[in-house]
């Protein structure tokens, strides 16, 4: 394959340099952005900061549209026919829609976690180094440090270590999810989307997800989904709650959990609908 | 009840294809049997002795000829021996007899230098529903030859329609005389015609030994002279006078052989020849590579008979011949080096008769017993060799592999290798597979990966249409439409296949350097916009260059007249000395691709589109480019679907028939040459089959060519199967 076909990319999302330990508190700001699916609007002028190296959790009801904001944030929604929106979604100052630049790149920096795993069905070290294989990078050295350090942030490498070469599909459920973190964090994005991240776990990969969770939020600006408010509580910073398309309430997790400001978050979280 | 249905079904369906398979088998089988020879009837002789043994056609009433000049036939259905005069006109004292095969005549010599023809006057007529055959035996005039009143040691003679030449060995003291006279029959007015001498010639001079035995082929245009030493004399009769062209040692390799045994396989361009000690080898006349005038040389070699044989004859039939000696029985096939049959005596035989039709054997034994055999070999010509092996025939230079089943003279002999025609079902297959594969797999990766859904609704479906045309019509339009154009228009037809990838490529490079502002004006899926006009233009382009790189590059000069013409068929010949025929695999290649191309799409696109579309999110989610996914994630996971597209399409390239039989020109050849044609397996069986009665030897031989077909596709399948499995195996997805 002629390397002019796997690198189409001119224009690219800018890289941001971290400099302040303290982080960006509008890292991600979510500008009165609807989003439609043909004639069906999902969201509805939805404004939102989210703050870097912190982890924010998505929670609402099923079908209230946290996961089409989440696939927003790297335009994944993209794959879909017929899809419009309006408003804007601006990361580190630069808006994810800018025309000039490639999408591509902007799925570079925002890496994505989903709800059910989805190895390829290749070796675990080819899941590890893909992003970095579509990207160009065919150094050895740097293909195998790439592996060792994902696996090790995604608390994989002790037991994967081995067997680095056998087929992704021989891990087990958790495994396999852990592996799809590894592979979403290889290419050192700035941003880690996770779409219910640990539906699909026993609890114990749960837990373990959770801990990884809360180990890289040191290093990567975190956006979870999740249906399970306990685990929102136990390792978000931030809560946004969802209601039919609208953002109801977003403040510090332990406000929404205690306190909340709405009527609608309240009976939600007690458990009175969804 | 259901799964009773649904079992018994599948049981029915095996039952069928193993029916069908031993069916086949059972046609086949009796290629492969060796000759049954059975002894029917043993007659006692009064004790005389003979110097010849012949036997009709049907191997009813087999003769003897007595020194006296009287014969003695046997009627085998009843065992009667009875003796028959031959009216010479005057007693004669017969000292040497010979055959005339082809003419079914007697030649014999006589003690006082003189021979006489004689006409065995075989009739046959039905009675009481069985057959009976007569012997009423004339005899021509008796004719001196040679030297007067010396005794004919060996005589033969060839009629070749308006003249006869005869030939004869006589004793001239210490040293042997061969003498030669031709006889030409002048036609006159009142009914039968005189023979009269034309010409009398002494070949002794001519041979470099002692000369010990002659033959005559039944044309009457060379003479064949053994001599003591071992060595034959080739003296071909041109001009009407005698040249000698070659003399040649059989046995040269065996030290002390002499030649025991000679005679003219039937068709008379071969000599079989046994040596004292049994060797057996046989001698062809060919053109030697580059050479002008026919030579004999070696053809077959067959295994010692292991004793001294006491004689040899040829059949009237085909290739075979019988070697007998001490008690020992050989029933040999020369073409295909293979012995028919074998059998060690209870008693010596001394001589032996073939009928013409190869279906009886008379053999006389040392005390005068004659004994009458059946000889059940319907596929005398047909053996593994034969259908596989380069086998050696009679005038041609050197063994080679041939497909040939019919001829325009009786004394043809049809070839049956099988290999032509497995090799062209391999070279259509390739070529057709070399046209139709990137297309169709691209262009299933394009339609599954890249185009708008709803172009691809309608592309689909109109492949599969195309999938449906029925293979006389495109093996039609090949032969009628496709071929003179592709034949005027190879150098277009060159240039569109280098030139259309290229620009494909170059396009796809520019665009995708192409700054995004402009990319995006451009949705994704409706790329072919821009693409189809540009190819389309291009295409024009090259095909009208076409003529321009034929007058620049395929220039050739005549020789004689020195006119330079610009050529690709005649251009083609003459760079690579290789034939370029209307009918060849380029139209093979395409037409039969148009019939492989929607197969291995449809099913290529269904294995592509069925990937799980969550490994193209994790992909896209990666940073990868949809070119990256669709080559990284989706070609290797639906490796296993694209591999048995190409399976199926590699099945029906090699099955397919109309196409070919129309489009090939169904010349069975061993050439890769990309302009010449071919017979396929499949072809082979349509166009032979209404010419092979039934069960004859090219009837078993075309279900073999089925069988053929059909373990081809067996161990394709089974290996294709195996591969997919482990394909599955490796690519499966939760």
């Amino acid at each position: 394959m002629p390397a002019v076909l796997s690198e189409p990319v001119r224009s690219h999302f800018p890289t941001t340099v971290n400099t302040s330990t303290a982080g960006r508190p509008d890292f991600i700001s979510i500008q009165n952005f609807s989003f439609f699916y043909g004639a069906k609007q999902a969201l509805f002028d939805i404004s939102l900061d989210i703050p870097e190296r912190q982890v924010t959790a998505f929670i609402g009801p099923s079908g209230c549209g946290k996961s089409t904001l989440l696939r927003n944030l790297n335009r994944m929604n993209e794959l879909i026919d017929g899809i419009s929106h309006s408003g804007d979604i601006i990361i580190h100052d630069h808006s994810i829609y800018d025309p000039l630049i490639e999408v591509i790149s902007l799925r570079k920096r925002v890496g994505m976690v989903f709800q059910k795993s989805n190895p390829f069905p290749k070796s675990i070290y080819e899941n590890v180094v893909y992003p970095l294989r579509v990207a160009g990078q065919n150094a050895k050295n740097v293909l195998d440090e790439t592996v060792e350090r994902s696996l090790k942030g995604a608390a994989l490498w002790d037991e994967a270590k081995d067997r680095l070469h056998e087929s992704a599909l021989s891990l087990s459920g958790g495994q396999m999810q852990r592996l799809c973190i590894a592979r979403a964090i290889a290419n050192r994005p700035e941003i880690l989307l996770m779409d219910e991240p640990c539906s699909a776990l026993d609890p114990i990969a749960t837990v373990k997800v959770e801990e990884l969770i809360q180990e890289l939020k040191s290093e990567f600006t975190i956006v979870i989904v999740t249906h399970n408010m306990q685990q929102a509580t136990r390792c978000s910073d931030k809560t946004a709650f969802f209601y039919l398309g609208k953002l109801i309430e977003f403040d510090v997790t332990s406000k929404i959990f205690s306190n909340p400001a709405q009527k609608q978050t309240e009976d939600y979280i007690t458990g009175r609908f969804g | 009840m259901m799964t009773l249905f649904i079992k018994s079904g599948g049981v029915l369906v095996i039952t069928a294809v193993l029916g069908i398979f031993f069916f086949i088998l059972f046609q086949i089988w009796p290629l492969f049997m060796p000759a049954q020879v059975s002894e029917l009837k043993t007659v006692s002789l009064p004790n005389h002795s003979f110097s010849l043994l012949g036997v009709d056609e049907w191997g009813a009433r087999p003769f003897l000829v007595e020194p006296d000049g009287r014969m003695l036939t046997v009627d085998y259905e009843t065992g009667a021996v009875s003796e028959v005069p031959i009216d010479f006109g005057e007693p004669l004292q017969i000292v040497s007899a010979a055959l005339n095969k082809r003419e079914q005549m007697i030649i014999v010599g006589t003690a006082d230098g003189r021979f006489a023809i004689v006409a065995p006057g075989y009739e046959s007529e039905e009675s009481d529903g069985r057959q009976v055959v007569t012997i009423h035996p004339s005899a021509e005039k008796v004719t001196p030859i040679g030297l007067p009143g010396v005794p004919i040691l060996d005589i033969a003679y060839g009629d070749s329609g308006s003249s006869k030449l005869v030939v004869a060995l006589q004793a001239n003291g210490n040293n042997r005389q061969v003498s030669a006279a031709i006889f030409e029959r002048k036609r006159s007015l009142m009914g039968q015609g005189k023979e009269e001498a034309v010409g009398v010639f002494d070949l002794t001079s001519l041979i470099p030994g002692r000369a010990s035995k002659v033959l005559v082929p039944g044309t009457g245009d060379s003479v064949i002279v053994v001599t003591e030493d071992g060595k034959v004399s080739y003296l071909l009769l041109e001009d009407e006078e005698f040249k000698l062209i070659q003399t040649f040692a059989p046995f040269e390799d065996i030290p002390g052989a002499h030649i025991q045994a000679a005679t003219f396989i039937f068709g008379d361009v071969s000599i079989c020849f046994a040596s004292d000690s049994g060797a057996n080898r046989v001698f062809s006349l060919y053109y030697p590579k580059g050479g002008a005038e026919r030579f004999f040389g070696k053809t077959h070699d067959f295994p010692s008979l292991g004793t001294m044989p006491s004689f040899l004859i040829s059949t009237l039939r085909n290739k075979a011949f019988l070697l007998g000696g001490g008690s020992e029985l050989s029933l040999r096939y020369s073409t295909t080096e293979s012995i028919r049959w074998e059998g060690k005596m209870p008693y010596n035989v001394v001589n032996a008769a073939i009928s013409g039709k190869y279906h009886r054997l008379v053999v006389l034994d040392s005390t005068n017993k004659l004994h009458f055999f059946k000889i059940d070999d319907p596929h005398a010509d047909s053996s593994l060799k034969a259908l596989f092996s380069k086998i050696w025939y009679e005038g041609a230079p050197e063994p080679k592999w041939e497909w040939q089943s019919t001829g325009g003279s009786d004394d043809f002999e049809p070839k049956f290798s099988l290999v032509p025609l497995i090799f062209g079902t391999f070279k259509g297959t390739f070529y057709a597979m070399l046209f139709a594969l990137p297309i169709a797999l691209l262009a299933a990766l394009y339609t599954s990966q890249f185009l708008d859904p709803r172009f691809r609704s309608i592309v689909k479906p109109t492949m599969e249409i195309m999938a449906s045309l029925p293979s006389v019509v495109l093996g039609f339009l090949g032969a009628i439409y496709i071929a003179p154009i592709i034949e005027k228009e190879i150098p277009s037809f060159i240039l569109l296949a280098v030139g259309l990838p290229l620009v494909a490529a170059i396009t796809g490079f520019f665009w995708s350097r192409l700054p995004i502002r402009y990319r995006k004006l451009i949705h994704p899926g409706w790329e072919w916009i821009v693409f189809v006009p540009l190819l389309l233009v291009s295409s024009w382009i090259f095909f009208q260059l076409g003529s321009v790189l034929e007058a620049i590059a395929f220039v050739v000069t005549d020789p004689a007249t020195g006119q330079k013409t610009a050529d690709f068929g005649a251009w083609w010949t003459a760079t690579t000395g290789n034939s370029f025929d209307q009918r060849n695999s380029v139209v093979v290649g395409f037409m039969m691709g148009f019939a492989i191309i929607p197969i291995i799409f449809t099913i290529a696109d269904d294995a592509l589109s069925n990937i799980p579309a969550q490994l193209i999110t994790a992909s896209m989610a990666c940073g990868a480019s949809r070119w990256q996914t669709a080559v990284r994630v989706v070609l290797p996971t639906a490796s296993p679907g694209i591999f048995s597209a190409i399976m199926i399409g590699l099945g029906r390239a090699v099955g397919e028939t109309m196409i070919v039989v129309m489009a090939t020109g169904n010349t069975p050849i061993t050439e890769w040459n990309i302009f010449s044609g071919m017979r396929t397996l499949s072809a082979n069986i349509a166009v032979e089959l209404p010419e092979a009665p039934h069960h004859s030897t090219l009837y078993r031989t075309l279900f073999l060519g089925a069988l053929v077909l059909f373990v081809f596709t067996f161990v394709f399948n089974t290996f294709a199967e195996i591969l997919r499995h482990r394909l599955r195996e490796r690519f499966k997805t939760i």
